[in-house]
Parts: structure tokens; sequence; C-alpha cells
């Protein structure tokens, strides 16, 4: 058990928080006072700055792309492209890491935005066989089911800049700078090699698993290193994050693309929002349960985090409704099982040799106690939220059922 | 008696608190960062002709040097001097450090309770291993010397220095008021050791090009440290030597292992 663990007065985070989070001399977190930048800044002045940013990486003839912009079938990726085409007048090469897990939902925003946005895009398949034998390897060593797809996601467009001599990258928004207020939005920071590694891949690059794991093999993890500085410097690659310039707001981002884009919706089972991460099966549903296992708390928490901050729940409100979902259980499991060739009693058996002890208590062969962070943080019941807070309008599985989409070499 | 080094340097620092690196700005106000070791590691790849670790919290919550800390950079088998500051209270422990794999060690707080053992430390590891750090502030012209734990400034006594000059190699000076703050350093603090006989290192504040290849351009100045800056883009120790090329630094340097554009 941990005790005394510190929390925010205002969200709901701690101490623990595995990005790192600092609390104040008034016990307000680094977070929420980064937030506070969001009503402080003269955004108008910051969007002239962006647009003089990515001045220089026009290009002239026409002939080449002027940006690489990753994207899915989710998460802000509507809005980054209605801001990089409609607004600062750019000419995208996207790009696509398939993550397996699709949902049928998400590949249908993937085609939307697609259409919509009348845009080239490049999808990196890696092959079945080693993204199975990199995410058996993660999930046993470190619990991880999503390494394989933070690694894809993260480096493909560096790659790509690369391989295609269009040195700026355009990213939505920083995390550790939404989350635990890691930079002021004034600092400016860019995308680098060494965020990727501390907190996307949790310390561990692809060469790195080399030596983690016997089981995995130079073939396996090549498509996932990070190009060298040399490459980075010749062609003077720079990833730069819009939030930086734009004052950052997922949900009403959202909802402008839901109402000019036609972006579709779901509910998921462990959390309330309904915009974020419907393009998979897994983010929401067994990486969010491993998260909990790990961290002692999950991506409700984050969620509520979030919407406290942009004062749409008060933190009681938000507490509750983080126990409220947090010990649902998951919906999928059966998929990802089939997917990576295990039964239920073996994912099960891995997936507790993760939880944190200082968390969870064993009370005997099949119960669990929870100790996590809501049990500690301390916060009033409160009626619950409007149910039109966060609006639905399909379904994950939208008319094609429950089976994970894949595409190019998956099978 | 100033050491006389053939080349300035570029030191990445990383100020440690609570076991993770941080931002720091005024002694007073952090943002996280992230694992120490992975900050290291970072500023190893791009070049930094020195490493500087400040654990801020060792000292004053009396918890020793960070040794775990130091056994992970070690496993990281680094190409860059590592220098260690933070919780160093006896011979004992600064040895230790040492041991671990630190190329030379800091103190602060031992300056303020124990110079005895900042000597004896020099007689047994070598004055090349012993910085002093000293942040101070410029104040209507007298220079005021901080004591970080009681958050306590002093204005520095005649003679104070001249210990120094036999026990420590370097003297790093940072300007408190203004860590963290973009271009913030206030160069008066440097008119204010002009005279001293050491090798000095100044921290805080350091992130405008120009006004870093000034203050290296002196002579009594052996070195820059800067911290937060380097964390905001890719390169940055490489960016800011790229400005000085030609100069009396270590040029900078890009690895290349598995490169794409070779690959044809």
């Amino acid at each position: 058990m941990i005790n005394n663990i510190n929390f925010c007065k205002r969200c709901l985070y701690s101490e623990a928080h595995p990005l790192g989070l600092i609390l104040d001399s008034e016990g307000i977190c680094s977070g929420c006072r980064i937030h506070e930048e969001k009503d402080k800044l003269d955004w108008s002045e910051r969007w002239d700055k962006l647009e003089k940013l990515v001045e220089p990486y026009r290009s002239i003839s026409g002939e080449q792309y002027d940006c690489i912009v990753p994207v899915s079938g989710a998460q802000d990726s509507h809005f980054i492209l209605h801001l990089i085409k409609n607004k600062l007048k750019l000419n995208p090469l996207l790009v696509t890491y398939n993550k397996y897990f699709n949902t049928p939902l998400g590949i249908k925003n993937l085609v939307n935005l697609r259409i919509k946005f009348d845009c080239d895009i490049l999808y990196q398949n890696i092959n079945p066989k080693s993204v199975r034998k990199i995410t058996k390897s993660t999930l046993h060593q470190f619990g991880s089911i999503y390494w394989p797809i933070l690694a894809g996601q993260t480096v493909f467009p560096v790659q790509t800049a690369v391989r295609y001599k269009v040195p700026l990258i355009i990213w939505g928004a920083h995390q550790g700078l939404e989350q635990v207020g890691m930079f002021s939005h004034e600092h400016e920071v860019e995308m680098t090699r060494r965020y990727r590694k501390d907190h996307d891949l949790m310390g561990y690059e692809a060469d790195d698993l080399l030596s983690v794991f016997n089981t995995l093999s130079e073939e396996d993890i090549w498509q996932y290193r990070y190009p060298d500085d040399k490459d980075l410097n010749e062609i003077g690659v720079r990833g730069i994050y819009l939030g930086n310039y734009v004052r950052w707001d997922p949900k009403a981002q959202h909802e402008l693309m839901i109402d000019e884009y036609d972006y579709k919706t779901a509910s998921f089972r462990r959390t309330f929002d309904k915009y974020d991460f419907v393009d998979c099966f897994n983010y929401m549903d067994l990486h969010d349960l491993l998260k909990l296992y790990k961290q002692g708390y999950s991506k409700v928490t984050d969620h509520a985090s979030r919407e406290i901050r942009f004062g749409r729940i008060t933190r009681d409100q938000g507490l509750t409704l983080v126990k409220n979902y947090e010990q649902k259980p998951p919906e999928y499991l059966d998929l990802f099982q089939k997917w990576l060739g295990i039964n239920q009693k073996e994912l099960q058996f891995i997936i507790n040799q993760h939880r944190n002890l200082s968390f969870w208590k064993h009370q005997y062969p099949d119960k669990w106690v929870f100790n996590g962070l809501s049990s500690m943080n301390q916060g009033q019941k409160a009626e619950g939220v409007s149910k039109d807070l966060f609006l639905e309008s399909s379904t994950l599985e939208d008319k094609i059922g429950k089976k994970y989409i894949v595409f190019g070499k998956g099978v | 008696m100033r050491l006389v080094l053939l080349k300035k340097r570029i030191i990445g620092t990383v100020i440690i608190k609570n076991g993770w690196a941080v931002q720091s700005f005024g002694y007073n106000r952090y943002l996280p960062l992230g694992k120490p070791e992975c900050v290291v590691e970072n500023l190893d790849r791009w070049g930094a002709d020195e490493i500087l670790i400040l654990s801020i919290d060792r000292s004053s919550n009396r918890l020793g040097p960070d040794f775990s800390l130091l056994e992970k950079l070690a496993s990281l088998q680094l190409e860059t001097p590592l220098i260690y500051g933070g919780g160093i209270s006896t011979i004992e422990e600064g040895v230790k450090v040492i041991g671990l794999g630190a190329d030379r060690i800091c103190v602060d707080s031992l300056l303020h309770d124990n110079f005895n053992i900042v000597r004896k430390l020099s007689e047994r590891l070598g004055r090349q291993a012993i910085i002093g750090v000293m942040p101070v502030m410029a104040n209507n012209g007298i220079i005021k010397w901080l004591n970080y734990r009681n958050k306590s400034s002093l204005p520095l006594k005649d003679g104070m220095l001249d210990n120094y000059t036999k026990t420590v190699s370097e003297l790093l000076l940072i300007d408190f008021l203004n860590e963290g703050s973009k271009d913030g350093f206030n160069n008066k603090i440097l008119e204010d050791f002009i005279d001293v006989d050491l090798s000095l290192i100044l921290f805080g504040g350091l992130s405008d090009g120009p006004k870093i290849k000034k203050l290296l351009a002196n002579k009594m100045v052996s070195a820059i440290a800067i911290g937060n800056f380097l964390n905001y883009k890719e390169h940055s120790i490489q960016n800011f030597k790229r400005e000085y090329s030609r100069s009396n630094i270590r040029d900078s340097y890009y690895k290349e292992r598995y490169s794409l554009l070779n690959d044809k």
C-alpha cells in the first residue's frame, strides 16, 4: 500500500502520475497551472506565430508536400487537418500506422477524413507476425499491448519525413503538456526522440527490446527504429505541436468536427468520453484495464481531470464518474485473445502479474481488492453529469460488427 | 588558481527533484520532465561536453547522494563526463559518488556547513574533481549568496573566495533569481567575479545564442551550463554548438548508425 499520496486540489491527478506531476505550495498541480494559460494567452497572436513558423516550409513549386501529418480515425485528426488544410492552406502528406485493432467506426472516420480533406495518405503495415511477437513480449514483460502501436505511430511520420525529404511534421497536442504541465505553451516544445522513449515507449526503444527479449530479432524491430540524428539534421526534420498555438480543447474540437465533417462518435464501457479513441477496440478496453492494474487509475481519470480543468464538471462530479467507470469490465478481450492466440485464462494470468501491489491486494486466488488512487482521493459523492455532455452518433462496431478491421498485409 | 582548459564547454544540466528530472524556475517553481536517465542518455547522444546532475532535494531532506541514480547512469555507459551534486555531506559520500561513475562532484551546502570536508575531499580526489556551487544574485552592486535550504541570502565576505582557489577547480555561479527565464542571466554577476582566480561555469537563464557567445568570450568563463532550454527542441546541444563553429568549442556532431538516406 502507498500511503500519503498527495492529490491536486483542483483536478484528480496525484503525485503518482506516471509522467511526473508537481504540486505547488497551494496544492495545485503543474498540469492545472499550465492549463490556466489557455485563458491567459493571446491565442490570436500565437496563431500568427504559427503562420510565420510554417511559411518557409511551403513548397514553392507545388510539386512537394508542405508537411507530414500523422492521422488516425479518431483523436483530433479531423480537427488537425481542418487547421492545416483550411486555415493554414498547407498541402500535407498524411501518414497512418495500422494498429491492427481497428474498429469499423475508426476506419469509417479515416475514410471520411481522406475524402473530406482530399489528401494523399501513406499507410504503414508492419508484418503481423512481428507485431504479434512484439505484442506478446511487451505484454509479458511490461504489461503493455500498446508498445508497437505507440512506437509505430510516433516513428512512421519521422521516417516518412526523412524518406520523402519533407522536414515539417505537424502533430496535434503534446500529451505531457496537456496532462501534467510538462511545458508551458510558450516554450513551444517540439517533438524529441527523448520524450518518445521516456514517455511513449516506457524507456525502451526498438533496439532496447533486443536486449530485453530473446524472443525478438532484428527483423522484428527494425521498422520501429527512430531515424539517425544525422539524417534528421540533414533533412532538417522538426515536429511541431498545434496545441502550442491553438487553444486546445478536445471536446469542443470534436463537436465542431461532428457538425462540419460528420465525425462519428461512440460510447465506451470504461469512460464517459465518447470522442477519443473510437478507432481502437483495445485502447479504452484491455489497454485501459492494464493502466488500472499498473498505475492505480485509468483513462476515465484523465478524461475527468481534463473536463474539470475546462470547468465543465466539478471535482466531485469527476471523482464520482471515475468511481462509476473504472472498475467496469472490458468488452472486447475475446477479440484480442483470438488475435494473439491465447485463451482467457492465459491472458488473465499474464495481466495479473502486472497488478501493482501498491494499489491491489490479493485476497484469495480469484479475488483482488482495489486500493487505487480513486479510493485515496478525497471528495463528496456528486450528482451525475448530463447525458448530453458527450454525444454518440454510432457504435465502435458500426454496421460491420465485432471484429478487427485489417488491411494491407493484415490477416 | 585558474585551470587552463583548451576548449570551452557546453554543459547539459539535469535538475532532479523527488526522483524526477524537472524544469526549474527561480529555485521555486518546477515542471516535470521525465526520468533522469532518459534525459541524461539524450544529452550524451547529443554530444554535450559535460553533463551536470543536480539533485536539489537531497541535502535539504538529508537523503545523502542519490546512489541508485548513479548506478542507473553507470549502466548507460555514457561517453560524456559526468558531474554530480546533491546530498554530499561526508568524505565517504563524495568518494562513493566518484566510485559509482561520476567524474567530478559539486558541492553547495557543504560550502556553508563545513568547508573543511570540502578541503579534505579535494585532497582525496584532487582539486580537478571538485566544483563549488554558488547560487547568487546581484543586488544594487552587491553580490548575495543564497543558502537555498533556509532561503536566506547574505553578501559575500571579503576574501572568502580565496580559500576556494586551492580547493575547487571551478565555481558554478547560478543566477538563481533568473534561473529558467529566457535570456534572463544577469551579466552583473560576472562583473563581480572578474578578479577571482578560478574558472567559472555560468548557469541560470542562459538561452540566447549571442549572449552565451559573449559570455564564453570572457577568459574566466570555462563553461556555460544550460538546463530547461535544452528540452524544448531536438538537437538543442548541437544547435547551440553550431552557432559557435570555428570558436573554441568542440564541434557538434550527429550520430549515425542506420541511415535511411544512405540505404539505397
